[in-house]
């Protein structure tokens, strides 16, 4: 019997030599899907970022800056307060109203302090006999540009579709950013002149401030007159910024691949300027993923350790498949539990006065690093685990016997002679647990808090107590509500380009270890 | 597999004098023996948390003991309300039923309907989950349908007629990769392929293949160790008495691999309930009033349809919806119920894959 001339064997195997290849198939398809949904992101980003240049939002934004540094300052100045505040009431001091009225000095001074940017709040309010503010000439700039293009996209549907003469009825003449811009760049001049005010009033008010009354305060007056210092020192590169700024320098090719790999605002859906930047969601990742292995590999690899070397048959035959077990816990189920209860008793007991000393504590967000890096060591321990035991396992008898036979004792053994030699296969099991982790969702979407910024490593270690967003969450969280084809939607799909890449070369450099340090048994 | 431990602990002459490195032996096996057991310990932990808290949703104490209402019907909104100064809580459609009573009663004595303060109101936390489970029974039916297809194809062209080539090397490079791709992406894929390229929609059928494609390492993988372990001597001895490959790969090979196959498998069963992150946007509706077989016009419109799921549903009860005493009972129902269902199903696997371990040996 023969079809299309193969024997009936023949088609049987290339009938199941086609079902083996569907793993090829879909890997290059996700590879192609990603690349195809994503790749246009880098063009759209580009655009971005030119109209966001040419429509000046980049001259005001230099503004902006100098303002928030300012802004900063005030946040610090009333950090002082609320210490003073502190260290005046409390039990057996002064009442609320009291101590108030002991801080007047100092309000009058922080009022001073914030009044002092008052030039340069002149000047973004578009200046002395303006009628826009900077804010509103940039945007409207930047909607008659969009709206440019959208005509433009609809003329070209119109041709195609045929109506070549409704198509030449459309308005389409060029943004001027040139001549729109001039009420923008007429702010310059003033800008020296408003700078002067500016840093006369702060230093003026610098001459204000009380002197306070404890070692503790006074460090912080003076950190506060330092920054100041600081602060005022940076002012020229802003005048200068500003001076040598202008639309037409064309944005380099590149821009829009390091805005999205090294920007470090992930800004969506604003009324201002949209920006992709990972580095908030990979570095919210990294230290969820991070904290989770700490957690994850002491138990892990000891856990195998244990129950390979030490633990009798009986205790092996309960905890493997226990293990196994838990490796079975849907995510989301642990998702649910750390907002039900890990984080509330996570806060509480961060909240023990003889837990102080640890870095970070008490903290008052329940989901942050933390809850979700404990419930992620739940789930890296059975891979970490199953992998290790069984490099540990592959390791040959006759090392473990030479060295009892030597007079060592088990737990020598175990940590000169078993534990190196299979430590090629528990370093690419801790990998694949990383793989496990970083690729996690619904956990993260859950327990890490979702607040998308760079998490602020000023605090050392106690960085692990502030919420992050992650890569995985924020496709989960944000790829069901954005418009197909958006830049939004493509910056999503280019997330997740980044993820997959690094669990290949995850899963690359763990097969490479283990290959590549396996000892030779001989 | 590994031996027990044999240090030398005889006794009379040959006991171990103490000194420093037993003792410091003693703390090592300590350490490691309490970080086994805290695994356990928190696994247990969190185990008993929901099942204790979801247990009060999921079982009465009168008869039948079971909520059934929890397994019957679909999630609906819970009113807190206030009526003649008594407090009292009602899912939507028990509320309206109320409402029009007492609007009724009051007609016939010819007043004006009574005004109900409602309080608060939660969506979701009333009612039960009985969709929610129909969807994802109907998405582990249909992946598992398809992964064990492909997987085991997958497997028996690898283990039976491959030939160790570059060709071979690559297949397995891309099994082994596709097995650390993370969830997420896999539901990015499933979306832009079958949801946006091939025009499925949201939809069983999208969520299948995602699912399926997730799933499908795990399954090729079993199914391999599963065929390996069937001595070469079967295989041999049919082809020897003229059988065809395909006849000995049929007579004598899969017949013998398939419960090692399927036990296995199971375990790419919890994996695929488990899921949340491919089906939400693949297969996962938030909502729906219909079940999957109600109000279809031709049986082709079956696959193209969203289903609500499990997993889903607890992402959205859990993240959407406040933390409180009238919301947390439809939370951990639906957590308990998910939770006993996925380790049912691994618990299962777990014996039967021991069980099999002891019953072959050849």
């Amino acid at each position: 019997m023969r079809f299309l001339g193969l024997t009936m064997d023949e088609c049987v195997r290339y009938f199941f030599e086609g079902n083996a290849i569907v793993s090829v198939i879909v890997l290059a398809l996700i590879t192609l899907f990603l690349f195809k949904e994503g790749f246009s992101f880098f063009g759209q980003n580009s655009t971005n970022l030119r109209v966001y240049r040419s429509a000046g939002l980049e001259f005001v934004d230099i503004l902006k800056e100098q303002e928030s540094g300012h802004t900063a300052l005030t946040r610090y100045v009333s950090e002082v307060r609320l210490a003073w505040f502190r260290q005046l009431t409390g039990p057996g001091k002064l009442s609320v109203a009291q101590a108030n009225e002991r801080l007047q000095g100092f309000d009058t001074f922080a009022a001073q302090y914030d009044e002092a940017a008052a030039p340069l709040r002149a000047m973004l309010a578009g200046g002395p006999d303006a009628e826009a503010s900077l804010t509103d000439i940039a945007i409207a700039l930047k909607t008659k540009f969009l709206v440019l293009e959208d005509r433009k996209v609809e003329r070209q549907q119109l041709i195609d579709a045929g109506k070549p003469a409704e198509a030449a009825r459309l308005n389409l003449t060029e943004v001027d950013f040139a001549t729109e811009l001039k009420p923008l760049l007429a702010i310059r001049p003033l800008h020296a002149q408003a700078n002067k005010d500016f840093a006369a009033a702060l230093e003026d008010s610098l001459r204000a401030l009380p002197k306070l009354p404890t070692p503790e305060l006074d460090r912080m007056s003076t950190r506060l007159r330092d920054l100041t210092r600081q602060y005022l020192d940076s002012f020229p590169s802003y005048a200068e910024r500003l001076a040598s700024w202008d639309y037409s320098v064309p944005v380099p090719w590149y821009r829009s691949f390091s805005a999205f790999l090294f920007g470090r605002q992930w800004l969506t859906a604003s009324f201002w300027q949209d920006w992709y930047g990972i580095l908030p969601l990979f570095s919210g990742s990294l230290l969820v993923s991070l904290v989770a292995l700490l957690i994850a590999v002491p138990l892990g690899v000891g856990a195998a350790i244990y129950v390979n070397q030490l633990s009798s048959s009986r205790e092996q035959r309960f905890i493997k498949p226990c293990i196994e077990f838990i490796s079975a816990f849907p995510s989301v189920v642990l998702g649910f539990f750390g907002i039900a209860v890990l984080g509330e008793a996570l806060r509480a007991i961060s909240g023990f006065d003889w837990l102080s000393w640890v870095p970070g504590f008490p903290f008052s967000e329940r989901l942050n690093i933390l809850t979700a890096g404990s419930l992620l060591a739940l789930i890296a321990v059975p891979t970490i685990f199953s992998l290790s035991e069984d490099a540990i396992n592959n390791v040959p008898r006759a090392f473990r016997d030479a060295s009892f036979a030597l007079g060592a004792t088990r737990l020598q053994t175990i940590l000169r002679i078993t534990t190196p030699a299979a430590l090629s296969g528990i370093i690419s099991a801790i990998l694949l647990g990383f793989g496990r982790v970083i690729g996690e969702t619904m956990v993260v979407l859950l327990c890490a808090g979702n607040r998308i910024a760079i998490p602020d490593f000023s605090s050392g270690l106690g960085v692990v107590t502030q919420p992050v967003h992650t890569m995985t969450g924020i496709i989960a969280q944000e790829m069901g509500e954005v418009v197909r084809g958006s830049i939004h939607y493509r910056a999503l799909f280019v997330v997740g380009l980044v993820l997959f890449m690094l669990a290949l070369v995850i899963n690359y450099v763990a097969q490479k270890i283990v290959t590549r340090y396996r000892i030779s048994i001989g | 597999m590994s031996t027990p431990s044999t240090t030398p602990t005889g006794g009379g002459v040959f006991t171990a004098r103490p000194s420093a490195a037993r003792t410091w032996e003693r703390y090592g096996i300590l350490v490691l023996r309490s970080a086994t057991y805290l695994i356990l310990f928190c696994g247990l932990a969190i185990f008993g948390n929901i099942v204790v808290q979801g247990s009060r949703t999921v079982f009465k104490s009168s008869a039948p003991f079971i909520n059934t209402d929890f397994f019957t019907r679909a999630p609906e909104t819970l009113y807190i309300f206030e009526h003649d100064g008594k407090k009292q809580e009602l899912g939507d459609r028990e509320f309206r039923a109320y409402q029009a009573d007492l609007a009724a009663a009051a007609a016939a004595k010819g007043e004006p309907a009574p005004k109900v303060k409602v309080l608060e109101s939660y969506v979701y936390s009333a009612g039960g989950i009985m969709p929610n489970i129909v969807g994802t029974l109907l998405l582990v039916a249909g992946s598992m349908t398809i992964a064990l297809f492909l997987g085991v194809s997958a497997a028996v062209y690898l283990n039976e007629y491959a030939k160790p080539s570059r060709y071979i090397t690559l297949i397995r490079l891309a099994i082994l990769n596709l097995a650390g791709v993370p969830s997420i992406v896999f539901g990015l894929f499933g979306f832009g392929l079958f949801v946006v390229f091939l025009g499925w929609n949201v939809s069983l059928l999208a969520g299948w293949f995602t699912l399926a494609f997730m799933v499908l390492p795990v399954i090729i993988t079993a199914s391999e160790e599963s065929l390996k372990s069937i001595p070469k001597g079967f295989r041999e001895g049919s082809l020897a008495l003229g059988a065809t490959k395909w006849q000995t790969i049929r007579k004598n090979v899969l017949p013998y691999a398939l419960p090692g196959i399927l036990t296995s498998s199971i375990l790419g069963i919890a994996r695929v309930a488990g899921e949340t992150a491919p089906i939400m946007f693949t297969a996962a509706y938030v909502v729906r009033d219909k079940l999957p077989w109600e109000g279809l016009e031709s049986w082709t419109d079956f696959f193209f349809q969203g289903v609500m799921a499990l997993p889903y549903h607890i992402y959205v009860v859990s993240s959407k919806i406040p933390q409180n005493e009238y919301t947390e009972r439809v939370q951990y129902g639906a957590a308990f119920v998910f939770l006993l269902l996925v380790a049912c199903v691994a618990a299962f696997s777990i014996y039967l894959r021991n069980r099999m371990r002891n019953t072959y040996r050849w």
